[in-house]
């Protein structure tokens, strides 16, 4: 029997990748059982929904401005070296 | 010769990994136009620095790796005091004895989380995401940020920041423990929100 440290573990992993049948069965056992470790589970799917509109609600690129900008003072360097 | 072709190879530095370093100094330094600062002076360091990258390392952990030193040299030019360890910490074998006790059971049970959308309608819940993220450790955060909000697959992970698939495994557990500890003890709001608490 999985403890929920363990458990916690299956529980990120499986957000990343299929877990093995053993482990993928263990857990299932384990989140029947035990909230607490359910709630974690529901945590991390949370966590992805908010990483993911963090993403699109952000503005978390270069903007062009900057990049030219960037660009600029490469190539100076680049002219001057 | 030489530098001119550093300085070209700057140019696809900032191609492929500019909107990267940017988002990382970002998350630290929360400006937009001093994060773009720092993207420049990370790649103008990057080309003085070439002929130190050794092929042991991505190209984006080198950059990462200088960019680092520019946020510190930033922190302290303000006058604020950041322990090395903050930016550049190598030693992330800290036990997750904050979170579970010897038994395996947890310490604080995780709470449910209200349902997503009323949480991010609310202003209140980005600052703290933002500043939760700002938290991790470095080594958490960047494969955090890689994976859930760069989208980044577990194999460009494991090849970029030169990581076991455990390693990996690990990390991001322990990023998603801190988050969501964080998240419960800095959010103000979700007290009122949860329809139920845990009991193993």
């Amino acid at each position: 029997m999985l403890n929920c440290k363990q458990a916690s573990e299956l529980a990120s992993q499986a957000m990343d990748e299929k877990l093995p049948f053993r482990e993928r069965m263990a857990l299932k056992l384990h989140l029947l059982f035990c909230r607490s470790c359910a709630n974690f589970t529901r945590q991390l799917a949370f966590l992805r929904e908010a990483s993911y509109r963090f993403r699109t609600h952000h503005d978390l690129h270069l903007s062009d401005e900057a990049r030219q900008r960037i660009v600029n003072t490469l190539k100076d360097k680049q002219d001057c070296g | 010769m030489t530098v001119k072709n550093n300085g070209s190879h700057s140019l696809t530095w900032l191609e492929d990994h500019g909107d990267y370093l940017f988002r990382y100094a970002l998350l630290k330094v929360k400006d937009t136009h001093l994060a773009e600062d720092m993207v420049q002076e990370t790649l103008l360091a990057a080309i003085a620095s070439w002929s130190s990258f050794t092929n042991q390392s991505s190209v984006r952990t080198w950059l990462t790796a200088i960019l680092k030193y520019k946020l510190l040299d930033h922190y302290r030019r303000q006058g604020r005091e950041v322990a090395i360890s903050d930016l550049v910490d190598q030693d992330e074998d800290e036990s997750l004895d904050n979170f579970f006790a010897a038994s395996g059971r947890w310490i604080d049970r995780p709470d449910a989380f209200p349902s997503p959308e009323s949480a991010f309608q609310r202003k209140e819940f980005w600052k703290v995401f933002e500043e939760c993220l700002s938290r991790l450790k470095p080594r958490q955060a960047e494969v955090f940020l890689a994976k859930e909000v760069y989208g980044m697959s577990n194999e460009e992970i494991c090849k970029d920041f030169a990581l076991s698939p455990t390693n990996t495994w690990v990390l991001m557990h322990r990023a998603r423990l801190s988050l969501c500890k964080c998240l419960k003890i800095h959010w103000p709001d979700l007290d009122g929100l949860i329809e139920e608490t845990g009991t193993c």
